[in-house]
């Protein structure tokens, strides 16, 4: 069935109104409705497509058509397209249906629209904010808006956060962060355990929020990539390729099967040394400490062919709009094969380690069960999905360089510990068997770009299977050839949720490892 | 009466560096350098030259905890002979004393742990009484079987020359796996993470600094000598009495180096070769050293 028809019966059996139905290039479909039946689209969407909320997000329009819009979007691997529904609210009157009691996973998103525009949403289930804490932040200030200015307020209405509470004899509340042991980012973690037993957890998130978003507009968009690769440095790879895709949908450039061929090499190599590494992870936060330090051998031997081939470490500045800095030439391919080689065999060690260890798998197995119900509601993507059982991978989703040599895409049942960590060895796998084909893939000269891609108006969304999940961008390019609106979703933003859920039932001392399962980034969530 | 003095301050300028050697040895088995087997003492030397930071909340409790956590351990060393089968306060106690000793520590530890407010601290003290409540009636126990064997629960008899004995071997394995439990060692607990989540004893030490955290590491180093000895000693007992010439002395003392060195192989081989256990299966774990030192107690009555 094409999409044409799916639309036809939206509009016929299920009394759908569309003001336009426009196809952006090939795999984009935005579908434009007064803001009454918004709610309504998008739920029958979210049904029929059994599709959570991939991007819901807004744009300040109010200069040209005094009215801000709204974007929700839902993706179908059947018709291998984005569905963007999209209304008009008017900037005196922004108030629109809340999704959220309908559709889950829209909630974080309608919070996050709420406080960067400003934008009200009737009969929200979670009104606080996201980011931009009350303690700190000044109200009626909406950075996202075009007017913002970015001055210092001194008159701060200090407000508090509440934490959902749980009440009970014995109930006692764990707090957690934002400062923790060890180097990593601020969050704070809000237990509720009845003795050891998790009853509920809340995470609060946005203490490295950076305005990211805002600091894309304006931007000339050659530059802005500098940006996309600081989003989430274990990411910087797949951040950058969602980026120049949607800058190359929007200007028209033609990407050669070569140039997909590197940019996915470097795509694996990224998800290779991210895998090792929470391999690693997994075992020293039960104490491994063998296999712990086989993996981080394993993390180096990839980042160092990162450098051999790229320059860089963590594959930052390689991807450029139309062109990438990897040149495979036949010195560089014997480097290449050569460590993949080594890799491989290193990997089968520690795999062998940990699997037959009868006190590591007792930790794993059964830990941390994130059920598939749940992580569905909660739009929980990539690797924790596939843990799940939800069979969702944009490499399979949308043909591609690896439709073409017939990608294999990682699922297990459990959603376990256990489960996260056999998705990582599978891919990683996986991964060596794609880079030794895509090396085959005659690599032309051609690529190299002789001059300054020529810029046009339009926007676009870029999608990339990162190692955690898809990264997505969604970027508009305004007349003068600079970025109006730039909205990007990592996949940590919907996964922090399943993390929560995850943990409920398992014991205190199991948490650093269920977190550790999901590895999420607190940088790419806070923007 | 020198060498028992000797053996005392032996024992002590000892204690840091056997943790010093564990690390070490793992370090190595992980396939790194790892730190110089003298760091506890800088540690130590770094700690006791600092400020303190005391939280405004805490009681007498927090202060003077570290204090008597320390004198048990002290005192524990007093009691257990190393390489002569002799010790300064033998007559002061016997077997069942040095664990009412370390229980003295403990519940002022745990105490001191809750009294901070801090919800690690607490979890911390919850964890390491639970913990303890299956470890101690298997230290008891292993006591029992080896006191069995002696006909007195005289330390220094129990670890004095004596013929060596199937049962006192079971009781010394039983003693081994009580020893990872209260050392906090892998697969029980986990010294070296940073995960305050998962921390057992050190969980209860977190809000101490300076001065009192140095007084709170030197009495784990002291327990945990305390233990290595009395493992060594139940398995293969001191040779030497009280009336010896330094020839002996120095014969005594490398023996008993030798005995303390394989357990700290022993260990670290452990420590890096498993993984830390669920905490409520850690039950099961002290279980299985309490039916060990209840076999070695029945081997014991059999005259084995």
């Amino acid at each position: 069935m094409d999409y044409k028809t799916f639309l036809q019966e939206l509009q016929d059996r299920h009394a759908l109104i569309f003001l336009s139905v426009a196809e952006n290039y090939n795999d984009e479909i935005y579908l434009s409705v007064r803001s009454d039946d918004f709610k309504k689209t998008c739920v029958c969407l979210h049904k029929l497509l059994h599709s959570p909320v991939a991007v819901f997000f807004a744009q300040d329009s109010r200069r040209e058509k005094n009215a801000f819009v709204i974007y929700c979007t839902f993706m179908s691997a059947k018709y291998k397209k984005w569905f963007f529904v999209s209304t008009e609210i008017a900037a005196d009157k922004a108030i629109l249906d809340s999704l959220a009691r309908e559709i889950y996973s829209s909630s974080l998103f309608e919070r996050e629209v709420r406080e960067m525009f400003g934008i009200e949403f009737s009969g929200s289930p979670d009104a606080r904010s996201l980011r931009l804490h009350e303690e700190v932040w000044p109200r009626r200030s909406f950075p996202l808006r075009k007017d913002f200015q970015n001055k210092p307020t001194k008159d701060i209405e200090k407000a508090e956060y509440n934490f959902n509470k749980v009440d009970g004899e014995g109930i006692l509340e764990v707090p957690v962060g934002p400062v923790h042991a060890g180097i990593i980012a601020p969050g704070h973690f809000r237990f509720s355990v009845a003795g050891e037993p998790i009853i509920n957890l809340e995470i609060r998130l946005g203490f490295k929020h950076k305005g990211i978003e805002k600091l894309f507009e304006g931007k000339n968009v050659f530059e802005a990539i500098k940006i996309s690769e600081r989003i989430s440095g274990d990411s910087s790879f797949a951040h950058s390729l969602a980026y120049t895709q949607a800058i190359e949908k929007i200007c028209g450039i033609i990407v050669t099967e070569s140039l997909s061929a590197q940019r996915a090499i470097c795509l694996e190599l990224e998800r290779m040394y991210n895998h090792a590494n929470d391999m690693g992870g997994i075992a020293l936060d039960v104490g491994f400490s063998f296999p712990a330090a086989l993996a981080s051998l394993i993390k180096e031997e990839i980042l160092q062919l990162n450098e051999k081939l790229t320059g860089s470490r963590f594959l930052r500045g390689v991807n450029e709009v139309g062109t990438t800095r990897l040149k495979l030439d036949e010195g560089k391919k014997k480097v290449l094969l050569a460590a993949l080689k080594k890799i491989s065999k290193d990997f089968g060690e520690i795999k062998k380690i940990l699997l037959s260890s009868a006190s590591f798998m007792d930790r794993v197995d059964g830990t941390g069960v994130l059920k598939k119900k749940t992580a569905e509601d909660f739009g929980v993507v990539g690797l924790a999905a596939r843990a799940s059982g939800i069979a969702a991978d944009l490499r399979k989703d949308f043909s591609g360089i690896y439709t073409q040599f017939n990608f294999n895409p990682a699922k297990e049942a459990t959603g376990d510990v256990l489960a996260r960590l056999n998705i990582r060895i599978f891919e990683v796998e996986e991964s060596i068997r794609l880079i030794e084909e895509f090396i085959n893939i005659h690599h032309t000269a051609s690529d190299k770009r002789l001059t300054q891609p020529e810029l046009k108006e339009g926007f676009a969304l870029g999608y990339v299977e990162a190692w955690r999940g898809p990264v997505l961008y969604w970027i508009k390019i305004d007349e003068n050839g600079l970025i109006e609106r730039c909205k990007v979703v990592d996949p940590s933003f919907h996964n922090w949720q399943g993390l929560s859920y995850c943990v409920l039932g398992d014991i205190i001392p199991d948490f650093p490892l269920c977190n550790k399962s999901f590895d999420l980034s607190y940088s790419g969530n806070d923007l | 009466m020198i060498f028992i003095i000797l053996q005392i301050i032996f024992l002590i300028s000892l204690a840091p560096l056997v943790s010093g050697i564990i690390t070490k040895i793992k370090n190595n088995l992980r396939l790194r350098r790892g730190q110089s087997v003298w760091q506890p003492y800088y540690n130590l030397a770094k700690l006791f030259s600092k400020d303190e930071v005391c939280s405004e909340h805490s009681s007498w409790v927090f202060k003077i905890t570290p204090f008597i956590v320390f004198a048990s351990s002290l005192l524990a060393l007093f009691l257990v002979p190393a390489f002569i089968a002799k010790s300064p306060a033998q007559y002061l106690g016997d077997l069942l004393l040095l664990v009412f000793i370390f229980s003295l520590g403990r519940f002022f530890l745990a105490l001191a742990g809750l009294d901070t407010g801090s919800s690690f601290g607490g979890m911390g003290s919850s964890r390491e009484m639970f913990i303890s409540s299956f470890a101690e009636p298997a230290i008891v126990m292993a006591f029992f079987a080896v006191s069995f064997n002696f006909g007195t629960t005289n330390l220094a008899a129990t670890c004095g020359p004596g013929a060596l004995k199937f049962s006192s071997l079971i009781a010394g394995i039983a003693l081994l796996i009580v020893t990872l439990a209260e050392t906090s060692r892998i697969p029980i607990d986990n010294q070296e993470t940073h995960l305050e989540l998962t921390m057992i004893h050190e969980a209860m030490a977190l809000e101490y600094s300076g001065p009192s955290l140095a007084l709170i590491e030197l009495a784990s180093y002291l327990k945990q000598i305390v233990f290595f000895t009395l493992i060594s000693a139940t398995v293969y007992p001191v040779v030497f009495c009280a009336q010896i010439t330094p020839i002996q002395a120095l014969t005594g003392i490398i023996i008993y180096l030798a005995k303390i060195s394989f357990i700290a192989v022993l260990i670290a081989f452990t420590e890096v070769f498993l993984a830390k256990m669920r905490l409520f299966r850690a039950v099961d774990f002290l279980y299985f050293s309490f039916v060990l030192a209840l076999l070695a107690l029945i081997a014991a009555t059999l005259g084995a």
